[in-house]
């Protein structure tokens, strides 16, 4: 399907308020003010993805979250590797190293970041659409982006050409960045901005 | 100096020697490479998913079938000689696996399946399949010697 600027506008609005509800969270759990912003939101086909996340090798670690509810598609939070230690080691309150690709108190960590940050955005979604999305319990892979990316694509049900793609902002912690995805499945997106007036 | 030719998703690419094809980031996709050793000239596909069967018309080098049919085509077009190619396939991991959530389609297996049998239909000897896992791949063929690096972030790198 087609979206037009208007709706990207909207949406990267949705965006930003899905980013405020993960911000609160986030300052919460981590006990420090952390604010985030959206810049910018896109919406393009799977297979041109890389034009926008650039490396496909990079490693990232990647929280995914399935979407259950009457709009139903997947949910994803996406870092480098080296912001995913750097916010798990201040969820855990240490210094200490922490290898992201073995050590499971991390990850488990790391998976209940990305369960904050995914659910902040469908909570949003929800308000501004009024069709509940629930999420999955998250899974997590740290690993080459495109891999876990073009996995979560490609994995059971049809989908929506059209990836939307939130790009996020994180302050108050140094050097975070990182990127949200929803990946609507076929006629989701439709009935989404279909509820909002869109 | 040899030249480094990306091939994207849904992409396919011919090359000829001393040139190398690379495609970074393979997950459940597969990355297919074929060569022929005399002419040193070959090709890589990057698909996505078993079959364009049923899909609204799209990208054609997408799909397993119908990619490596429009490989061979332009790998024909150099002069090659069909008796000759051979081929090698890496990807086709599981990235992501949900505890207590039976996996109902392994999309990576049904891809790497799907191009070992369109391989078959094309009398196309497959020497290497790297395939499976729960890792991505990022791949360098030489279509010169066919050789294939196969780079892991945490799973080491090898040639095959």
């Amino acid at each position: 399907m087609e979206i037009s600027q208007f709706q990207l506008d909207a949406l990267r609005e949705i965006g930003n308020i899905g980013s405020g509800h993960a911000a609160t969270a986030l300052s919460t759990l981590l006990q420090r003010r952390i604010e985030m912003s959206v810049p910018e939101v896109w919406a393009v086909p799977f297979e041109q993805i890389s034009n926008i996340i650039g490396r496909l090798d990079a490693p990232q670690a990647t929280i995914y979250v399935k979407v259950e509810g009457e709009a139903p598609g997947k949910a994803v939070f996406f870092f480098p590797v080296e912001s995913a230690e750097i916010v798990v080691q201040a969820l855990l309150g240490t210094n200490e190293s922490r290898d992201m690709y073995s050590d499971e108190m991390a990850q488990s960590a790391l998976k209940e970041v990305g369960n904050i940050l995914v659910s902040s955005f469908l909570i949003a979604l929800t308000q501004f659409s009024g069709i509940p999305l629930q999420p999955s319990v998250p899974a997590l892979a740290v690993d080459m982006i495109g891999a876990s990316l073009d996995a979560i694509f490609l994995e059971e049900g049809t989908l929506d050409e059209l990836v939307l793609f939130i790009d996020t902002q994180l302050t108050g912690i140094p050097e975070i960045e990182g990127q949200f995805i929803f990946l609507p499945d076929e006629g989701s997106l439709k009935k989404l901005l279909g509820a909002m007036g869109l | 100096m040899s030249g480094v030719i990306s091939v994207g998703m849904a992409d396919y690419k011919t090359a000829r020697a001393p040139d190398l094809l690379l495609t970074a980031g393979l997950g459940s996709c597969i990355g297919i490479c074929i060569h022929d050793p005399v002419l040193k000239v070959g090709g890589m596909a990057h698909i996505m998913l078993p079959t364009a069967n049923g899909s609204l018309g799209g990208n054609p080098a997408k799909y397993a079938d119908t990619a490596l049919e429009l490989l061979l085509k332009e790998i024909a077009g150099m002069g090659t000689n069909k008796s000759r190619l051979r081929a090698k396939m890496a990807g086709g991991a599981q990235m992501f696996s949900f505890p207590g959530r039976p996996l109902v389609l392994k999309i990576g297996d049904r891809n790497a399946e799907a191009v070992e049998q369109e391989l078959k239909k094309h009398g196309i000897p497959l020497l290497v399949a790297d395939v499976g896992g729960s890792f991505g791949r990022t791949i360098h063929f030489d279509v010169g010697t066919g050789e294939l690096r196969i780079r892991t972030i945490n799973h080491g790198e090898k040639v095959v």
